[in-house]
């Protein structure tokens, strides 16, 4: 097979044509922060935690997104994308809701985890507190749109891995919000399997289940990528 | 209908309009007619009726004559006088002088309030002589619901000679000579990319038109559409036989229904005669054009959420590559021009590539259009060419600020773009020169602004724009946007400090460059334009720092 000479921060690689950057790094060990990203859905580059240098292209590019090209000269940790993962991720947690010590999710967070990892001390914007709906209208599952920060895994998977296409988004700017069918309750909704996979996919305690008593939260992704990749060695 | 047919066509419109003495334009753009334009219209019809005069005056509806603000404007042809602020009681008085008496009214001709000799030909007055009009030559003249009027000023020749004596590469190898840069705002060679997209094989290819021009102020694509459609559906076709495409939509936004009347009338009357359909005038190219309306978000200008709004799916842009010029509509490579871009494409395949690009300046060809408006006396929409200076516009043709008022800076690219303060008011206008004062050209939003302008409160006004038309898909823009609107409205309250505009410049240049697309990524360019040129009107409206506890 063809291989591409590439070079990630000064390390030369040998990779196949047709992966994107992330996926590249990943192999790799080379940690790139990410949100919005997960294994098995369609990219969308929206959170930009994931963004890189490349040398002779003037813009910064979302890695999950941007394919390998021969001679590439990819830059993943300069202090200049550190600085901005960090401010993403203030920005993030100022946007709405996010106080730890009061959320199901509190200990298996990606977003808390994130914090962690780019060293997130304090954050220096102000929280912006919108006052959100939390629907608890579904028989198993609670949707806390508080704790949402948007990347829409909730949507993509309900479309692509589902096929239900309950979730979708509406608004602009910050007041967008995730909507179940057409803005409606989500237990009333006509297209929930209530399959559970948006709540795996969701990587914060916006969507959680009903059944937690006592317990902690425990999310599993991976599921949803397996599920993806099982699906594809059948056909 | 064949090549012959058209011209044959084309000499009997022409015939048909020699024979008539006079000819009365009523200039029926969407500002005009907000102030009863149409009512005009039809007093002047009934009283030339009343007069006998019918069969040697025409009066027809116009597209935008250019001095907006001093509307509803009439204009008698060959005399070429222009009236202004006409209403419907005093139309009679105007024929009665104009075509009884032959002795205009002098009171009433155009700017006759803010010169002191207004001129009987129009065509003097420096308003129209300092300009150039290219993309608008033919707009306020001739009558956009009527394509036999299109055709008696050489409506449909470029096409058909395209067509007939042109090869794809040669009609690239002309764009391309010709120098000219997209009228959207980025002002990217329209011949590379047209070459581009020419070289991508595929089944099927598309010509997008964007007419969604959503820059507050600005109606450049607007007054196009409106009143000369057929010169961009054109420019369309012709872009469509360059690039192998045999469909095209025209992307408008909701807000313009005159715009979306006269170019679906285009279509239908095209489409009707055979220059828009399959084998157009006989050749082996076909195509066809359909509207698609917007429904006025901003970010369907950017050309990848106009794509995803065409294709039925919320508009919000996705990361490039791929461009669409590779994958756009449907997946299909797609080309996708602003509505001035495509006005300009009939004149250089007239004329030829190379007269297109000796206007100018070296790197900017051609010319562009203005929406000019703010503290100036002649507001409206204008066309010079490009390197002509702020200056000349600001004080030849838009005859100076509005009252005792001082020029203080010149606002060009609307929410995209920047500040041009005094000290540079003898720039020449291009691409190049916008940018290294901190500005762009953008799309052609001009809003000339007097000493009364607060530069901050100018910063937050557009930045207020970018956050409530943010798609909200990255985090940069959705919430970097809203972080940097309640800074700046802090500091426009007098109770931001130091740390304050520390923060929001910081913010500032991670917004620019970590946004996903043109709208965030150019968002802070009004704040950081203006904390260039007048950063001591920042710093005046800053608290001094209360140093509280030491060590943080
Ligand atoms: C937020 C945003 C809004 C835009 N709005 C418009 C618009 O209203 N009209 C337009 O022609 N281009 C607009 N553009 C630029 C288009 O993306 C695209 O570059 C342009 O239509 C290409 O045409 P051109 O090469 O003829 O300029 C916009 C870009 C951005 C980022
Ligand atoms: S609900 Fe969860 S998965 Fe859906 S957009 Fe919000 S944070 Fe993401
Ligand atoms: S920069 Fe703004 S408008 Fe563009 S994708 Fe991001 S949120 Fe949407």
């Amino acid at each position: 097979m063809t291989t591409l000479d590439i070079y990630i921060d000064d390390k030369p690689l040998k990779v196949e044509p047709g992966k994107t950057i992330l996926e590249v790094c990943r192999e790799n060990d080379i940690d790139i922060p990410t949100m919005c990203h997960l294994d098995g859905l369609t990219d969308v580059g929206a959170c930009r935690l994931c963004l890189v240098e490349i040398e002779g292209v003037n813009k910064l590019q979302s890695s999950c997104t941007t394919k390998v090209s021969a001679n590439m000269v990819i830059h993943t940790q300069t202090e200049r994308l550190k600085r901005y993962r960090r401010i993403t991720t203030e920005l993030f947690f100022a946007e709405r809701n996010h106080i730890c010590a009061v959320c199901v999710a509190n200990g298996n967070c990606e977003l808390q985890q994130l914090g962690y990892k780019v060293g997130m001390d304090h954050i220096r914007y102000p929280y912006l507190f919108p006052s959100c709906e939390v629907d608890t209208s579904h028989d198993y599952m609670v949707m806390d749109h508080n704790r949402c920060i948007m990347c829409t895994r909730c949507v993509r998977v309900c479309g692509e891995v589902e096929g239900a296409y309950n979730w979708d988004v509406m608004n602009r700017g910050f007041n967008v919000r995730i909507i179940s069918d057409f803005n409606t309750p989500w237990g009333e909704s006509g297209t929930c399997t209530s399959c559970g996979k948006c709540m795996h996919a969701c990587p914060t305690g916006a969507i959680w289940p009903k059944s937690l008593s006592g317990e902690q939260l425990h999310k599993n992704p991976e599921m949803i990528s397996e599920l993806v990749k099982k699906r594809k060695m059948n056909l | 209908m064949n090549r012959q047919e058209l011209h044959t066509m084309a000499i009997k419109a022409r015939e048909q309009q020699a024979s008539c003495k006079h000819k009365i334009g009523v200039c029926c753009g969407a500002g005009c007619i907000s102030i009863g334009a149409e009512e005009v219209l039809k007093k002047m019809q009934e009283d030339v009726k009343a007069r006998g005069l019918e069969s040697e005056v025409a009066v027809v509806p116009t597209g935008c004559m250019g001095p907006c603000n001093q509307g509803p404007l009439v204009k008698y042809l060959p005399e070429n006088t222009i009236y202004q602020k006409v209403n419907a009681a005093s139309v009679a008085e105007f024929n009665q002088a104009q075509l009884v008496e032959g002795k205009p009214i002098l009171s009433s001709l155009i700017f006759a309030d803010s010169r002191t000799k207004p001129f009987i030909n129009a065509a003097e007055d420096p308003f129209f002589h300092k300009q150039l009009k290219i993309a608008l030559k033919d707009c306020g003249e001739l009558n956009p619901e009527d394509i036999d009027d299109y055709l008696v000023h050489g409506g449909y020749t470029a096409l058909s000679k395209v067509l007939f004596q042109m090869s794809a590469e040669e009609v690239i190898a002309e764009m391309k000579q010709s120098r000219l840069r997209g009228r959207g705002g980025a002002g990217y060679p329209t011949g590379f990319k047209w070459e581009t997209v020419y070289k991508y094989v595929s089944d099927q290819k598309y010509v997008i038109c964007n007419g969604d021009e959503g820059d507050p102020g600005a109606f450049m694509d607007r007054s196009v559409l409106e009143g000369n459609p057929h010169r961009v559906l054109e420019g369309m076709a012709i872009a469509a036989f360059a690039i192998g495409a045999n469909k095209g939509y025209a992307y408008i936004r909701g807000e313009y229904p005159l715009a979306i009347k006269r170019i679906e009338l285009a279509i239908k009357q095209a489409k009707k005669i055979g220059l828009l359909g399959s084998n157009i005038l006989g050749s082996s190219f076909s195509f066809e054009v359909e509207v698609r309306i917007g429904a006025g978000a901003f970010v369907c200008g950017e050309e990848t959420a106009l794509i995803a709004s065409i294709e039925g799916k919320r508009g919000t842009p996705r990361p490039r590559p791929p461009f669409p010029a590779e994958s756009g509509l449907w997946g299909k490579p797609t080309l996708i021009n602003n509505v001035e871009t495509f006005a300009a494409i009939v004149p250089i395949i007239n004329n030829g590539g190379e007269w297109y690009s000796e206007i100018g300046t070296p790197k900017s060809a051609g010319t562009k259009v203005f929406a000019l408006a703010g503290k100036i006396n002649n507001a409206g929409l204008i066309e010079v060419a490009m390197g002509t200076t702020l200056r000349e516009i600001v004080y030849d043709i838009g005859g100076g600020i509005q009252g005792e008022g001082q020029f203080k800076a010149a606002q060009t690219g609307g929410p995209s773009g920047g500040c041009i303060p005094a000290s540079h008011l003898d720039v020449k206008m291009d691409y190049e020169a916008l940018v290294s004062l901190g500005s762009i050209m953008g799309s052609g939003g001009l809003i000339i602004m007097d000493e009364q302008s607060d530069m901050v409160d100018v910063a937050r006004f557009f930045m207020e724009f970018c956050m409530d038309e943010s798609c909200g898909k990255c985090v940069p823009c959705r919430v970097g946007t809203k972080m940097m609107h309640d800074l700046l409205e802090k500091i426009y309250m007098g109770s931001a400090t130091k740390l304050d505009l520390d923060r929001l410049e910081e913010l500032a240049i991670y917004v620019r460059e970590a946004s996903l697309c043109g709208l965030g990524a150019s968002a802070p360019n009004p704040f950081m334009s203006t904390l260039r040129h007048f950063r001591e009107e920042y710093e005046n409206k800053i608290q001094p720092e209360v140093q509280l506890v030491k060590g943080i």
